[in-house]
């Protein structure tokens, strides 16, 4: 089948509009990353896919959400996707962990994980993020994957949030180097 | 505010990874209209963002890509939008034009469907004309209830039972200004067919008749010419075949006052 081409623009005006075929092409154009931004989330294949699903139906449903002017479309989706692959953890871990476990040691648990021991291994943000030093890892650890906010991290790991903060700028600074 | 220094602050890359505190998003969205060199940074790191995971990308199962696609071709749209015009955000520039495409259309849309209502009551018009006869003789003509009811030149007249005829009603709609009236019958026994229903109009202390009600069209208005403007009372009496020169008052079925 022919697929069509958009512009982003033209994209977006589509998706607007519940065009199933800009949906179609939503998809089959940004799949790859967006599953592999799940999956460096959820390294279970079974789940990440759902989530995969779950995060192209919840486009259709939140499109009118999307505001052009705060950022590109692959960044609204970046957000979607990273939401989604956090709350399906938590509902998850909250379904694994036992309810009288104190939340520090929950996070602790998670956060030692080594990406590398996952069953499934996939090359993305997760392992660069693990090469930084230790003190940049642990927030962007918290904040990026686990979805702490800045004053949670600052609580959980006993810091100032001002360090926090200064952490988490050099941190993701460091991580461009890296990514581009 | 040294803008260089914001920019290389690691501020536009904890917000294009969703990072920032809700005030920090709040401020970068400020300072991004204010500042071009801000809003390009932004861009810069969204595409460096987007074309990096696009090359480092994971492809899920063809089965995955089967039952999504299937699922997206099938999902419908909200209730309430149905081939909307795209939003105003998503360009702005063609909101103007979407706009303009709406009302043209609603403007197109109404009148033709005013064009088409005039020909239908100049038609009206014309049965009327060549139908009516004044004084001794009426036509019903299948008005609608809605032309004849939002009407607002009409005085409406209720017409009640009199006497043993108690359960009779109508109403009559009078446009004064054409001397029509358009009646509809609500209860009224079928005159056989040695006999007719008459209206009658008092004015200028004067009953003079306004016309032979036809009652064998029911739920319709029955439309009457000629009602003298200054008329006080109207009246339905049950006449011999083509009616009366004046009315037969203990035949009176309906009577009613302005």
């Amino acid at each position: 089948m022919q697929q069509p081409h958009y512009t982003e623009a033209e994209l977006v005006a589509a998706l607007k509009r519940y065009d199933n075929v800009a949906y179609q092409y939503l998809y089959l154009n940004y799949r790859s990353a967006i599953y592999n931004n799940i999956l460096q989330i959820i390294p279970a294949t079974e789940t990440a896919n759902d989530v995969l699903q779950d995060v192209f139906v919840q486009v259709w449903k939140n499109i009118e959400k999307y505001d052009t002017s705060k950022g590109r479309l692959f960044t609204w989706l970046l957000k979607l996707t990273r939401n989604m692959a956090i709350n399906q953890t938590r509902i998850k871990n909250f379904k694994v962990h036992s309810q009288n476990e104190d939340i520090t040691n929950y996070v602790t648990s998670i956060e030692n994980k080594n990406p590398d021991e996952t069953a499934v291994h996939h090359i993305g943000l997760r392992q660069q993020v693990h090469k930084l030093r230790a003190e940049y890892k642990d927030v962007v650890e918290l904040a990026y994957f686990q979805g702490f906010k800045q004053d949670e991290i600052a609580q959980l790991l006993q810091l100032p949030l001002g360090t926090v903060k200064t952490r988490l700028r050099n941190a993701i600074i460091e991580l461009r180097k890296e990514l581009v | 505010m040294d803008i260089k220094n914001y920019i290389a602050s690691g501020i536009i890359e904890l917000y294009v990874m969703g990072l920032c505190t809700a005030e920090e998003e709040t401020e970068l969205i400020e300072l991004r209209q204010q500042y071009p060199e801000l809003d390009r940074a932004i861009l810069e790191y969204e595409e460096q963002v987007e074309n990096k995971m696009q090359q480092n990308g994971t492809l899920p199962a063809a089965a995955v890509d089967e039952k999504i696609l299937s699922q997206l071709a099938s999902l419908k749209p909200p209730a309430d939008i149905i081939n909307m015009p795209q939003q105003a955000s998503v360009k702005n520039i063609h909101r103007p034009a979407n706009w303009w495409k709406a009302v043209a259309a609603a403007a197109i849309l109404l009148f033709v469907i005013s064009g088409y209502y005039n020909y239908v009551l100049l038609k009206k018009n014309d049965r009327l004309k060549s139908l009516a006869t004044t004084g001794t003789s009426t036509e019903t003509l299948p008005l609608s209830d809605y032309t004849v009811i939002t009407n607002p030149a009409i005085t409406p007249v209720a017409m009640y039972g009199v006497g043993t005829h108690a359960i009779c009603r109508c109403t009559m709609f009078w446009d004064k200004k054409t001397g029509k009236a358009y009646i509809m019958i609500h209860h009224l026994p079928k005159s056989s067919s040695s006999k007719d229903y008459q209206l009658w109009a008092e004015a200028d202390g004067k009953v003079v008749s306004i016309g032979i009600i036809n009652d064998s069209i029911r739920g319709r208005f029955i439309e009457v010419e000629n009602v003298p403007a200054n008329a006080i009372a109207f009246s339905v009496t049950l006449e011999k075949a083509g009616g009366n020169s004046s009315p037969t008052v203990a035949e009176t079925y309906l009577a009613g006052k302005i």
